[in-house]
């Protein structure tokens, strides 16, 4: 019985954090067009600096090494984390979202994501190399003191909160003229500078957005996994969430709702339906992947706004007292 | 100084290795016009088939390079023709031929990782007595890349100036709509760029994994960002900007490690990268027909 | 009309390569004007127009507007000047609807900041129904009302062309900068769309359009600026352009555009 709450709530916390991360994707793709194919690594630094300044510092002997180490309260480490993967972001878009073709954006995404995870094995004084980060502490769990299975379903409380307080900023992002400029920037950047946008600026600020959305994911993540591996933030992981955004459906954040909870039910349950082979652990990961990579082509093709397609905009129709007066049959 | 021609010799082995990569994405890119992000799986999977043939089939090492890089070249056409093209046929927009690169490398990834597992393995037969050359030291294999690279390099030169197919690729890269309507095989053209551009990819993987002694699932994958690099800095759909970038980062990777920490070199050709696309981001030969 | 110009393009150059698209351009517009640039296929009318607002950047020559020097400015600083501009083919934003197309041109709207968008709505909210009163009224005047929430990108052809205009509009421009406004329209949609445009010239907006129709340019444009060869030929009024022997070999006569130019 506790075995089976303690799965149903880490599978929630999953579905909630990855909600979090697909609409920070959603800020910088669903709404601006930016084609970020490193999203993961700034979700690794949100959590890297949540974990770090949650962390006390760094006990000699024990041979985890690491910056900062400044036993900071829950919530300021998960903010901290969101802070931190935005000022990345800043930087990426600072020397990639030019006037060029899109391709170049994905190009610097992705080399960046490969420098700094070759960075984090050479730096190993900042980062302990690729040895990651253990013991973070449990958001709160000084306060509360639950065991496991109680905390868990405790950090379903947390995470959710963290989840409908960044919902209610991306619809509102969504529903206000900045969101409609973004919408217009991912049409046609070329006619939205024609008619005075400044669109290198919103678009760093989708990106600066969406990126603290991905490190706010993922100091959630470590939060309650506890540790911190930089071998999980691989490329792989980033396409995750882009099929969880595209599959749901992108420049809808309730698409990213239903693509997380399908993805999710696939990565946790489908695959135990496989027939087990002897011998070969890695082909249940990989057959996993597989199905994700061919299971979103088969959604682009088919299906290519996603199973739950961007809604239209609908306004107020005020008309003005001219255009009533002079027409009032109109209909 | 020793030291310094040494790693003048490093950097013509692995601006061979980028030459053969940087012109097989090159040349489809050129092509179809969209950046291809599976082509580091390709690497990979050239790798990986050479050494199946190699110690599966107790074929020749020649003979297994050859295979390798022809499979490569069959998976380049099956991956167009399968997914790729039903995409272009139907008129989707860049950026779903982008994820959908970036799928096909998952799967391909994946393939490799599941078939092959995920432990590093190694060209055995690479023989390693080094031999003065001039002022280079350089092993019998490192010496067989460089001459595949040259070969190949002459070969796609020959391809582009003599062939009709090569010049058709060329109209296509120029000028797509003038080529659509001035009757090429579109569709003919098309297949041969990725039959080349894989079979170019796996000779670059197997050159690759041969030069730095083992691969693992992920290694083709690790080294895109440098093919990337070598790519934009010589200017994208550019076979000739591709080579110059190719000999450019790979000599910068390869002789900077005579001066610093030889771990950072890979960062030293992202900061190319980056200076690059700040300064002349069309690339040193810019092509036409490519904003 | 003796008032400070408008616009003044002064020896303005750029090339592609060794094509010398633009090759020392000069004239100048005073406001009010509905001025018509034409010339042969090839001539640099477009690149003109992308050198004017700023989509390329110049290799010579200045550019003022209104007595400011615009030369190397970034389009969208030009455009929040007033200088609009519209594309030779249709640009709608095809996955916004008809009315967004319009809300989306207008200036100045607080929404747009990042911290009212997240943290004032109220702002942009005021300002929408303050825009969307004026949107409605302008499809309504450009006849798409009842498309008004329909995704652009299902306009007709000719929709497509009014909803341009209809958007530059609403940017409320001081001078507008039309690229080919009425290619591969039907002939009455081409009246329709020239009564807009005199309409709007009323309205005080100035006009530069490059155009083809040259029937429409000698009934309506007050000036023209002739191009050939990425040069001007020379500017007046249509009437005397035609009398003009550089003009009518460059243009209007067909003969061999280089024989003239060299
Ligand atoms: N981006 C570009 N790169 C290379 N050449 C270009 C580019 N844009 C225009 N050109 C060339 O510059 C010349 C002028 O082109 P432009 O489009 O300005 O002519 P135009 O007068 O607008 O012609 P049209 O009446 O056909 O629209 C042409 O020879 C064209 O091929
Ligand atoms: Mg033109």
């Amino acid at each position: 019985m506790a075995a089976i709450v303690f799965y149903l709530a880490t599978v929630v916390n999953y579905f909630f954090i990855y909600n979090i991360l697909a609409w920070g994707l959603n800020i910088q793709f669903g709404y601006a067009g930016i084609l970020d194919f490193t999203y993961i690594t700034f979700m690794a630094v949100g959590a890297y600096v949540a974990g770090v300044t949650s962390l006390g510092p760094q006990q000699p002997g024990t041979g985890v090494v690491y910056i900062l180490g400044w036993h900071l309260p829950f919530p300021i480490p998960i903010l901290l984390g969101g802070l931190a993967a935005a000022v990345l972001g800043l930087i990426v878009g600072l020397l990639a979202i030019n006037r060029l073709r899109s391709d170049y954006l994905a190009i610097v995404t992705l080399s960046v994501g490969i420098i700094l995870y070759s960075l984090v094995g050479n730096l190993t004084g900042l980062f302990d190399g690729f040895d990651g980060l253990v013991g973070v502490p449990e958001p709160l769990n000084g306060q509360v003191h639950l065991g496991v299975n109680t905390y868990s379903i405790f950090y379903m409380a947390v995470s959710g909160a963290v989840m409908l307080l960044l919902w209610f900023f991306a619809q509102r992002l969504r529903a206000s003229p900045l969101g409609r400029t973004m919408r217009a920037i991912r049409e046609d950047v070329d006619v939205a500078e024609a008619f005075g946008k400044n669109t290198f600026r919103i678009r760093l600020s989708a990106m600066v957005i969406g990126c603290f959305y991905a490190g706010v994911g993922g100091a959630l993540l470590i939060g309650f996994v506890g540790a911190f591996s930089p071998d999980g933030w691989s490329t792989q992981e980033t396409f995750i969430i882009w099929a969880i955004l595209l599959i749901g459906g992108r420049g809808n954040n309730w698409g990213s709702v239903v693509g997380s909870f399908l993805v999710i039910a696939l990565l946790s349950e489908a695959t135990r339906y496989l027939p087990t082979i002897p011998n070969n652990a890695f082909l249940e990961p990989a057959l996993r992947n597989i199905v994700i990579g061919a299971g979103l082509i088969v959604v682009l093709r088919f299906r290519p706004q996603g199973i739950l397609p961007e809604r239209k905009a609908h306004f107020p129709e005020i008309r003005t007292a001219a255009a009533q007066a002079g027409d009032p049959g109109r209909d | 100084m020793t030291i310094f021609w040494l790693s003048v010799g490093f950097g013509l082995v692995t601006a061979s290795v980028l030459a053969l990569a940087s012109v097989g994405l090159s040349l489809q890119f050129g092509v179809t016009n969209y950046v291809n992000f599976a082509y580091g799986a390709f690497l990979t999977l050239g790798a990986y088939f050479a050494w199946t043939v190699l110690t599966g089939g107790h074929l020749p090492l020649g003979l297994a390079i050859v295979i390798g890089a022809l499979g490569v070249g069959v998976v380049g056409v099956l991956c167009d023709r399968i997914v790729f093209r039903s995409f272009t046929r139907s008129g989707f927009p860049l950026f779903y031929l982008l994820i959908v690169s970036f799928g096909v490398s998952l799967i391909l990834g994946n393939v490799v990782q599941g078939v092959w597992g995920p432990s590093p393995q190694f060209f055995a037969v690479v023989s390693q007595f080094p031999l003065h050359i001039g002022p280079f030291l350089l092993t019998p294999a490192q010496l067989v890349i460089i001459g595949v690279a040259i070969v190949s390099m002459v070969g796609v030169h020959l391809l582009l100036t003599r062939t009709r197919l090569g010049k058709a690729m060329r109209a296509m890269s120029d000028n797509p709509a003038l080529a659509q309507v001035s009757g090429i095989d579109i569709n003919r053209v098309t297949t041969w760029a990725w039959f080349i551009s894989g079979s170019l990819a796996g000779l670059a993987g197997i050159a690759l994994a041969i030069s730095t002694a083992s691969f693992e699932p992920g290694f083709g994958e690790n080294f895109l960002f440098t093919i990337f690099a070598a790519v934009i800095v010589g200017g994208i759909g550019q076979p000739y900007g591709a080579m110059l970038g190719a000999f450019l980062i790979g000599m910068v990777t390869e002789v900077s490690a005579a001066f610093i920490d030889p771990s950072y070199s890979t960062d030293l050709a992202f900061v190319v990268l980056i200076v690059m696309l700040l300064l002349r981001p069309q690339g040193l030969i810019p092509a036409r027909g490519k904003a | 009309m003796t008032d400070a110009p408008i616009l003044e393009v002064e020896n303005v150059a750029r090339h592609f390569g060794g094509l010398k698209a633009v090759d020392g351009c000069s004239f100048s517009l005073q406001p009010g004007m509905l001025a018509a640039l034409i010339g042969p296929n090839g001539a640099g009318k477009t690149t003109l127009v992308n050198l004017v607002a700023g989509a390329l950047p110049l290799h010579a020559g200045r550019i003022r507007f209104q007595g400011t020097d615009i030369s190397g400015w970034s389009p969208h600083r030009i455009a929040a000047q007033g200088l609009v501009r519209t594309f030779q083919i249709s640009r709608e934003w095809p996955r916004l609807t008809v009315l967004e197309n319009l809300l989306v041109a207008a200036p100045g709207q607080q929404g747009e900041r990042i911290w009212n968008a997240l943290l004032r709505p109220g702002l942009g909210r005021a300002d929408d129904r303050r825009l969307v009163a004026e949107a409605l009224d302008t499809l309504d005047t450009f006849g798409l009302y009842a498309m008004r929430n329909e995704y652009a990108v299902t306009l007709s052809g000719g929709q497509k062309r009014l909803l341009e205009l209809a958007r530059a509009v609403m940017s409320h421009p001081r001078m507008l900068l039309l690229d080919e406004p009425m290619a591969g329209v039907n002939p009455a949609l081409t009246d329709q769309l020239a009564h807009h445009i005199e309409a709007l010239r009323q309205g005080g907006i100035t006009f530069l359009l490059v155009e083809h129709n040259l029937e429409f340019v000698e009934r309506s444009c007050d000036h023209v600026v002739v191009m050939a060869l990425g040069r001007t030929l020379a500017t007046g009024l249509m009437a005397d352009l035609r009398q003009n022997p550089e003009v009518v070999g460059a243009y209007l006569g067909g003969e061999s555009v280089e024989r003239v130019a060299g």
